[in-house]
This record gives C-alpha cells, structure tokens and sequence, in this order.
C-alpha cells in the first residue's frame, strides 16, 4: 500500500511537468503585456519597454522556463509581477476561502445529493423519482451565475437572510463565516448535487438488483437499513469516484462563483492574473490546482479499499 | 428584530464562544470605512505604476510638499515656505516642522530630494524639470534647493498636481529604488499607514491612521488644507462585479462606492439610506485614438472622415447610460468648465454630423477598402460600449472594420506596436483621459504630437507642438488660454485623437458617513461615520 | 366421443385414433402484441430523446429562421432608446446600447448552437484519432497519457480562458478554446474503450491472425466506441454552450459585435437587479437547449449503450 501510494505521487511529476511546460509556452506566445498594464494608459512607450526590461521579460524562452523551473524545484513559486509579492503568500492568502467554498459544497452537495439519489433508486418509477432526476438534468442545465444572481436577489436582497457579498474568516467566529458561505455554496452545488445524484440513483439501482440485497429482504432486514447500509456502502465506489473527478468542476465553477459572491479565492486570483498577464502568478496558480487535482484523484483511489475491501494495492 | 439578526444570534448562541463576536463587530464597524473603489489596487507604488487607483491609495500613505485646491492652484502642503530668486532659477523650500514618517523617523529634506530624484524619471513635467536642472540638493535637515537653467513657470503646479505620476514624498531609502523597479516597503508620512500584512491584492487593502501626523490648519480643500482622518480605519473592498456591489451598499455591507453604474443609480436612490452625488466634476474624456504611422490613418483626411460621424450623444449615451445630465457635448479637446476650455476651429464637432462629406474626405484620402483594426478591451465597459459604437458609425461611411475584441492587457501591448496593421500592428484603439488631465497641456499626453516620440499613434503635428510650448511660457491665464486655443485649432484639423465626449460618474455613499465631496479623486480626510 | 366435440377447424376426413384426445382451444390470455409503430411508439419507447429532440429541433429551426422571426438587425445600436422594457415594439425589451433584446436572443441561438455542435464534433474527432491511436500503439501510449493527464489536471475552464487570453474574442476561437479543453476526456474514453475491447478473444483473434490494424479498428473497434462516443459527445455539446456563457460572462467570449446567448447575459449582468429580463430571456433560451442536449443525451444513452446506462 505504502509502495502504491509513492509510486503514485512520483507519478505525478511526469504530470506537473507537462502541466509547467503547457501553461509557461502557452503564456509565452500570449500576446498580452504586463508591462503595458502596469504602466497604465498615460505612460510613454519608452517607460513600458523600461519596465519590461526591469520585469525580465525581454529575455528568451528557454533561460526564463530554466529559470523559472530551478525556482520551483527550490520550493519557490517567484514573485507576482504586479504587486511584487512572493506568489506563495499570495496564494496562502486566497487558499482559506476557497478551501471553505469547497468544502462546504462538498458536504452540502453529498448531504443533500446522496439522499436524493437514495430515495429516487428505492422508489424507481415514482414521481418521486422523476422529480429527482429532472432536478439532476435541470442543474445540469443553468448556467452558475444564473443561480448565483437568483439566490442572491431572493435571500440577500429582498429577504435579507443572508450577506450579499464577501468572506468572513473562520477566525472571526463560525457563524459569520458560514452565514457568508451558505449562498455561494448553493450556486456551486448545483451542477455537482445534480451529478452525484443521478450516480447515486443509478449506482443503487444496480446494487438493489444483487442477490445479497435480496437475501438480506429475506431475512427481514428494514428496508432503511437495506438502503443506507448495505446498498450504499456497495455503491459507494462510482460514487466517490464521481466525487473526484467533479472536483476539476468545481474549480472552473468557483471562477464565477467568487466573482459573483466577491470571495477573495483562489478563483479570482486566477481570472484577475490572466488578465493582467501576472505569468508568475498563472503559472504558481494553475500549478496548484493540477496538483490538487491529481492529489484528490490518489485519495479517492486509496477509499476504494476502504469502501470495498476485494480491492487491495 | 431583523431577520438576519435574528439568525445570527441564534446560531451565535448554538455555536457558543462566539457569542461575543457581533458586538465587537459592530463597535469596529462605526470607526471602519468601507469603500469599494473603482479597480484593484494591484500594486502600491505610485512612482513606478500610474494607474489612478494606485495614486489614490497613495494619497492616503504619502503626502506631498505641495497640493492643488479646486481652483488649480498649488497650495503649500509639507512644505512651509519657499523662496524664489528674482531671475527664477534657483528654489528653496523650507519643510514645516514635525513631519513624521510611519517609523517615527523624522522628515528630511534629505528624504525630499531622493524623492523628486525618482519622480522625475517618469513624470512628463518632471522630466521637463529634470532637463533644466542644475542642481538639487539639501542645504540642511529641513530645507533643500532647486537650481535651475532656465525659468519654469510651472514648478510649483508640477509638485502639487494630482495628474499620475503625483510627486510623493518617500523616505530616502525607498526613494532610491530604481524609478523602473517596486518599492518594497510602504512608509509614508501621509496621514495614514498601510496596513501591508492584510493586503490581498484584488480583495482587500486596509489603512489605520497614523497619529503622528500633524495636519495643516487649514481647511481641506481638494490636495491642500488639513488632511484629518475622521475613522480609524479605512478598508478598501474590491469588487469587480457592479450588480454585487450595488447589493452590498443597498445592505449596508459598505459605505462608499466610488463608481456606481449610472443604471443602477436609479435602484439605489430608491434607498433612503443612501447619498448620490457627481464624483470627479472634472469628469472623463472619451478618446477614439488613430495610429498616424499607417494607412488609411496616416492621412488627415482619413482622420477628418471619421471625426465628421463620431456623433458624441451616441457614445456617451452608450457610456454613460440614460442620465443626461452626465454628459457633455465637447467641441474641444479640453474639459469643459475648465479655464482652458476652448471650441476654436472646431466645426468638425460641433456641426451637424455628416456622412457624405465623411465619405468624400475617405475617398480622397486614397482609401481603398482595406481593413482597418479597431482594438476593443471587452473587460472595460466604457471601453466596449464607444468601440460598439464606432463600429457602427464607421461601418456606415464604407471603412472596413476588423473588430479585434480582447482584453485591456492585450490592448496595452498592441498598441505599442509600430508595424502595419498586417504585422500585428493596428489603427484605431479606445480608451478615456481623466478630465483632469485635459485641463491644460501639462499631462495632456493624448495630445502631444512630437512625431514617434509621442504617445502610442505618434501623431507629428508641429502646430500642436509649438502651442504647448507657449503654454508652458505663459504667465497669465489670457495668455495661457490663448496658447491652448491655439493648440485646439490645429488639433481639430489633424486629429491626434478625436474625442468621443465628455462624460461624469456619480459616486454613492451610505447616509451614516458624511463629508464626502467631489473631487478629482476620492480623499478620505474630512470623512466621518456615524 | 362424438364428432360434435371436435374442435371446429379440423381437416375434414381427419379420423381420430381412439385415446388421443384433442385439446381444446383456450382464451387467447395474453393480448395480441400490437407493436407500437411510428411516432408515437417511439415518443412512448423514448421520452426523453422525444422531448429533447422536438426542443432542440424548435431551438434550430429559431437559428436557421432568425431573419424571418420578426426579428430586426441584432446589431443595430439605438443609444436614444437604451434599456426599454418590454413592449409591443420590443417583445424582450431593449439592451444597454439600445439593440433589441429578443433579436439578439433568437440570432444567438445561432452562435450557442454553433459553438455546442462545433465542439462536439471537433472534441469527439480529435479525441477519438488520439484515442485509437494510443490505444494501438504502447510507446504513443505513455506519452499521450502523460500529456492527456496533464491536460486534464487543468479545470477545463481555467484551461479555455488562458487560451481565450491568448488570441482575440471570436467564436472560432471559442470553438478552439473549448475543443482544447474537453479533448482529454474524449481521448481517455475512446482509449479505454480500445483497450477493453483489445482484450477480447475475437480481437486478440483477429491481431493473431494478422490482420492489419486498420481493418480491426474499422471492423471491430470503431462500431463499438461509436455508441459511448455518441453519447459524449451530446454531454460535450451542453458543456460547451455553458462554457461559452461562462467564459462571455468572465468577459474572454464571442466578441460584442455578434449577439450569443453568452454575451447578452454578460452585458445584461451588471443590471441584473433593475432589468432581470436582460439575463433571464437568454439564461431560459440557453437553459431550455442544454436541457434539450442533455435529455437527448440521456436517451441515446438508454438506447445505444444500456450497459453504460446502468453505470452512469
């Protein structure tokens, strides 16, 4: 088990380099200028070239990747070209909220989802069960900024329940930072409750139909523990999987879900510093989010064993 | 009891612990000003980066050694007195006395003359200065020199100006950074320190304020008088989405919005907790910028042809929504309701538009149907809207628009570009002056015209050229005016640019903060919450 | 036994041996089949290709027939009658620059469904050369992969604004932008597929006996990926409509001169609280479609790969 899991993390090197080397090309032939956009719109030419000389930027393709990849290789992201802050300090700063954002989606969406799926399986055929799945095919269906302006127009606005805009540490109390995250989560959650909704139904619909689950009828078993404990924990796997991969889904939901609801993470971050043209930024940025990827897809290989034991590393 | 806080209180209580938390809140809250401005402060050196967000929230860490009030004169700030000898080439300026930087070290003038060193690097009028330089030192602890070659008028206006780059006093360590490279610390001697370790660029910027400053005693009028700041803390929110930012101020989430969309003006005065007023009287010059070096540009006429259909009341309405009283016709290349505002020879605005005679005028400019790239920065609202309209107007008149949507990052590169429009060049680009800058030719970079030396279109027009240098000579405002309508007349003919109209933003507040006034940039000093 | 009980139907002449006895017919219990034919036993077999077909039939036929939909030039500016509500002249009400809202709603179906089918039928043709490829060649295999994972690690929407970053708004480079970004999860599908299918006796039959690999991909391996490809490809379609609203919303879409569905909620959002008609009209349109996607999708899912169905 131990072997499996360095063989996977060193697995993952050869990925991160074809990640570092995609996004650094891809910026290098990026027409954009950071230059210009620091210099603003009443400086001279001659500044901005003064400027993009100062930045490094003038210098060729393979000295500033070497460069920039002996940098990493020391634990160092570089520097933000903008506000000339080191880019790991600027991403620890945007991590906590987006970390929360996430989390809390996670758990809203497997609350709520899981049971949804549940129920639509046990009662197949139902309206029940018809109304769950065209949920799931609907919050496939709306765009997240859409639901996003829709709960913040109903629940912050003309409701006043719940703040419009901005995040609150954890450090300042649990409440105020959850009251600003109840919103945005829900946004998010959409797409993702709809996708891990329609795997549970499906994932349950073929355990019910196993042989064990029948015996287990047989033998008298009720019918909630039938679906919560035997069936669910068989189904688990495709589950948890889907889990996984909707994690990429969540990260490119976040972008808009920060930008509506105004959270400072990570999301922003990114869409700010493409923009701008922040290379160092992107590139520190982008890295991360590869890596948390790859990272979540090991976990999620190493809770098959957890959920089914017939699977051994 | 609220809703809300009715939640609150009972999760407060459920998650126990935190039961004190609101209350610490709210009390934090009357001495906190909430202020959500006009861009991202992505960097915080007013030297090396221009943009205006930058100056503004320098205004707050640095103070300067003199400031302009609302009628354009320089009024004395750090400094205390100064002395100017009869043939006027050589300045001394004394400090007043009790400056203090953040770290408690003492204002030098030591400090004053690194920091002028810097600035005038990159400042135009600096480098006007930097070019009649003689000598510059510091005679003792609180007074330096400033030799001059030849007299300029202007001097005292260029240490106070509020135009970007604003000559900011820095202790001389920083003010010995390279002008091309970030400082890296932010000491000032302004009236409020920058809170460094709470900045997240693109979220948040915090000031506390510093109580060692001593403010003048005059009354604050614009960059001059005494800066006091009435909270104890101003925080900076950046929000980039308008419809958010429009909900927060509604719920009291924020007190101050630097740049509400004028569409939503109509929702937020429907609130009665909320003030609205004009932000920057000076207001906005819409610029629809030509590249002179290439065809079909490069020929006046071409110029003229688009200036004759550039129909002001379709951009600005575009730009600024349905409030009419927020823009301006201008027949001029200077702010109107300033001084220098002057329709001289400018019957190719004001007159009836034309597109006949704007055909006509293509037709003998030799133009032959060939593209013509127009960059639009699609992330700049104001910036979309003009070059929507223009693709219209210029669609009309037979020009072959290519109609390059992108980003204001890439439009910033572009445009410095001189080749063909075919290597990766380009002919018209759009983009705003503060009308501030358009008050006089001092920092009227749009409008100098000094060949490829110029700003990005390099414009060559020796009839511009020669006006501003009169202005620079002028020591009355008839003469002063009379230059600027010489510049005007000969602007008019070769259009450097053609202006797309004047045009104002208000600014909205909630009713509990006060002393909030227009201005050419938000100040904070006078503000207080309630 | 008389001959009146004889079951009636007999050949006559018919002589019964004595002890044989002849059954008697019994009520037909189970009812005549009566197969459902034509349309309407299709829309009962398969209600969800049905509805999204029939939905993204009306939302092509919008497209294709925009210029006779009452419509006027989606791109006529009006500043003097900017933000009008609703009305008889201007059914949605008119936009910041004063164009008319339902025009530009029934003309950006156009660019909506250009874009959804564009990266649909690119992603799934590039994907599926990579795909085959990799899965036939070991050495391309592990390079491909490694690239492919890479690619993949990337949130697809992040990766397609740094692309859009690269080049100008137009919906070809939409189109690019998306394609690039989805093709990693075609080309992992269609590999696995080759993969699974590689270790069948009657391929591994077919590679023993020589036969080229063309004719094993064209005879075996390509029938069997194109149900699971088909179906991804629908689910690419409502992604890729989504993601270009997304990526208009972020301000890195179709450019502004050409009205999509996308552009007109971006430009519509800041007033989202005073004109809600302005994100609403386009987000129903957009949302309707992506439905339609969707439930087709669905459907051809059921249909194509019943294994894949209980799976998903």
């Amino acid at each position: 088990m131990w072997a499996y899991i360095l063989r996977r993390i060193l697995a993952t090197i050869p990925v991160m380099l074809v990640v570092a080397l995609f996004v650094f090309s891809l910026l290098y032939i990026a027409p954009g200028d950071p230059a210009a956009v620091i210099a603003g719109d009443q400086a001279s030419p001659a500044d901005v070239e003064r400027i993009r000389e100062s930045l490094g930027l003038d210098r060729p393709y393979l000295v500033r990747f070497g460069e920039w990849i002996g940098q990493i290789l020391q634990g160092n992201l570089g520097t933000s070209i903008f506000t000339n802050l080191p880019v790991s300090h600027m991403i620890m700063q945007r991590v906590e909220p987006t970390l929360s954002l996430m989390v809390v989606t996670l758990i809203l969406s497997l609350v709520v989802a899981v049971p949804m799926g549940v129920l639509a399986a046990a009662r197949q055929g139902t309206n029940t069960d018809r109304a769950v799945m065209a949920f799931a095919v609907l919050g496939f269906s709306v765009p997240v900024f859409v639901v996003a302006y829709l709960l913040a127009y109903v629940f912050a606005l003309e409701l006043e329940w719940l703040p419009v805009q901005g995040y609150t540490p954890l450090s300042e109390g649990l409440w105020p930072w959850f009251e600003n995250l109840i919103l945005p989560s829900i946004a998010l959650g959409t797409v993702y409750i709809a996708l891990i909704a329609r795997i549970t139904r499906a994932t349950m619909l073929e355990v019910l139909s196993q042989d064990y689950i029948r015996t287990a009828r047989a033998k008298g078993v009720g019918q909630r523990a039938i679906l919560f404990v035997h069936a669910l924990k068989n189904a688990a796997v495709p589950i948890v999987t889907v889990v996984g991969i909707g994690i990429a889904l969540l990260i490119g939901g976040a972008v808009v879900t920060e930008s509506v609801f105004a959270i400072p993470g990570l999301g922003r971050l990114t869409v700010d510093a493409i923009l701008r043209r922040d290379y160092p930024v992107i590139q520190g940025v982008v890295l991360l989010f590869s890596f948390v990827y790859v990272l979540v897809n090991l976990v999620v290989d190493l809770l098959y064993t957890l959920f089914d034991p017939r699977i051994r590393y | 009891m609220h809703r809300r806080s009715f939640l609150q209180s009972g999760v407060a209580v459920a998650a126990s612990g935190t039961l004190a938390a609101p209350a610490l809140a709210q009390r934090a809250a009357a001495n906190t000003l909430r202020f959500v401005p006009q861009a991202n402060l992505a960097n915080f050196d007013p030297i090396w980066g221009t943009q205006f967000v930058v100056r503004n929230a320098s205004m707050l860490v640095w103070d300067t050694l003199y400031g302009i009030d609302d009628t354009f004169t320089p009024r004395r700030q750090m400094v205390e007195s100064e002395e100017v000898s009869s043939d006027g080439l050589t300045w001394t300026f004394r400090l007043r006395e009790g400056l203090r930087w953040h770290d408690n070290e003492p204002v030098r003038a030591a400090d004053c003359v690194a920091s002028l060193e810097r600035w005038m690097v990159r400042d135009g009028m600096g480098q006007m200065i930097r070019a009649l330089k003689q000598e510059l030192v510091a005679v003792d602890d609180r007074s330096f020199r400033l030799v001059l070659s030849a007299p300029f008028p202007k001097l005292l206006l260029a240490l106070g100006k509020n135009n970007t780059p604003v000559a900011f006093m820095m202790p001389e360590r920083m003010a010995r950074t390279d002008p091309f490279q970030q400082i890296t610390e932010y000491v000032g001697s302004g009236p409020m320190r920058f809170n460094r370790d709470e900045w997240v660029p693109g979220a948040r910027a915090t000031w506390t304020r510093f109580d060692g400053y001593v403010p003048r005693e005059e009354a604050p009028n614009w960059l001059s008088g005494g800066k006091r700041i009435g909270v104890e803390r101003v925080e900076w929110i950046i929000q980039p989405d308008p419809a958010t930012a429009a909900a927060a101020l509604q719920s009291g989430e924020v007190d101050w919005w630097e740049t509400p969309l004028t569409d939503l003006i109509p929702v937020l005065r429907r609130n009665r907790n909320i003030r609205i007023d004009i932000a920057d009287p000076l207001g906005n010059v819409g610029c629809l910028r030509f590249n002179h070096l290439h065809p079909p540009f490069n020929d006046p006429r071409a110029r003229q042809a688009v200036a004759w259909v550039v129909n002001q009341p379709d951009f600005m309405r575009a730009v600024v929504g349905g409030d009419d009283a927020l823009w301006r016709q201008m027949s001029s290349f200077f702010t109107p309701g300033t001084p220098n505002y002057t329709e001289a020879g400018s019957e190719i605005a004001s007159a009836p538009r034309d597109a006949a005679r704007a055909r006509q005028l293509l037709r003998e400019s030799g133009y032959n149907g060939e593209p013509v790239t127009m960059l639009v920065a699609q992330d700049l609202a104001v910036l979309s809207a003009m070059g929507q309209v223009a693709n219209a107007a210029l669609t009309q008149i037979g020009l072959n628009i290519d109609f390059v949507a992108t980003d204001w990052g890439t439009v910033g590169a572009r445009r410095a570009s001189r080749e063909p429009r075919a290597n990766g060049g380009w002919n018209i680009f759009f983009t705003w002056f503060a009308g501030a800058d358009c008050t006089n030719p001092s920092s009227y970079l749009g409008l100098r015209a000094h060949g490829t030396n110029a700003w990005f279109g390099w414009p060559d027009d020796p009839a511009i050229e020669a006006g501003r240098l009169k202005w620079f000579d002028a020591t009355t405002p008839a003469e002063e005016l009379a230059a600027c309508e010489e510049i005007n007349r000969a602007a008019m003919i070769s259009q450097p640019f053609t202006p797309t109209g004047f045009y104002q933003a208000y600014q909205a507040w909630r009713s509990n903060v006060s002393g909030v006034t227009p201005g050419p940039l938000p100040w904070f000093w006078g503000v207080t919450k309630s | 036994m008389s001959a009146s009980a004889l079951p009636p139907g007999l050949p006559p002449g018919l002589v019964i041996p004595p002890g044989l006895a002849i059954a008697q017919p019994q009520p037909d219990v189970i009812p005549d089949v009566k197969p459902r034919t034509g349309l309407g036993g299709f829309i009962w077999r398969y209600p969800t290709i049905a509805l999204g077909g029939v939905l993204l039939g009306l939302m092509l036929a919008m497209a294709l027939l925009a210029p006779f939909l009452w419509t006027v030039d989606p791109a006529a500016l009006a500043p003097a009658q900017r933000l009008r509500d609703p009305s008889a002249q201007n059914w949605f009400g008119t936009d910041m620059l004063g164009r008319d809202i339902y025009s530009r709603v029934v003309y950006g179906a156009q660019v909506s469904l250009l874009v959804g089918f564009a990266v649909a039928l690119f992603a799934s043709g590039i994907g599926l050369l990579i795909g085959l490829f990799s899965g036939f060649s070991r050495l391309a295999d592990a390079v491909i992969m490694r690239v492919m994972d890479g690619l993949m690690s990337i949130p697809p929407i992040l990766l397609a604004i740094a692309l859009m970053a690269l080049t100008r708004g137009s919906v070809g480079n939409v189109i690019l932008a998306i394609t690039v970004a989805e093709i990693p999860r075609v080309s992992r599908l269609v590999r696995g597929v080759v993969l699974s299918l590689r270790e069948q006796p009657y391929v591994e039959a077919a590679i023993a006996s020589g036969t080229p690999t063309w004719k094993i991909i064209l005879k075996h391996i390509l029938p069997n990926t194109l149900a699971p490809l088909t179906v991804q490809a629908s689910y690419i379609c409502a992604a890729a409509m989504i993601t270009e609203a997304i990526l208009s919303f972020i301000g890195a879409g179709t450019p502004p001169t050409i009205p999509s569905w996308g552009n007109i909620m971006a430009e519509g959002r800041a007033l989202w609280q005073v004109f809600p008609q302005i994100v609403l009209f386009p987000a129903v349109f957009l949302s309707i479609t992506v439905l339609a996607v969707n439930l087709l999708g669905d459907g051809l899912r059921d249909r194509l790969d019943p294994r894949l169905a209980r799976r998903i």
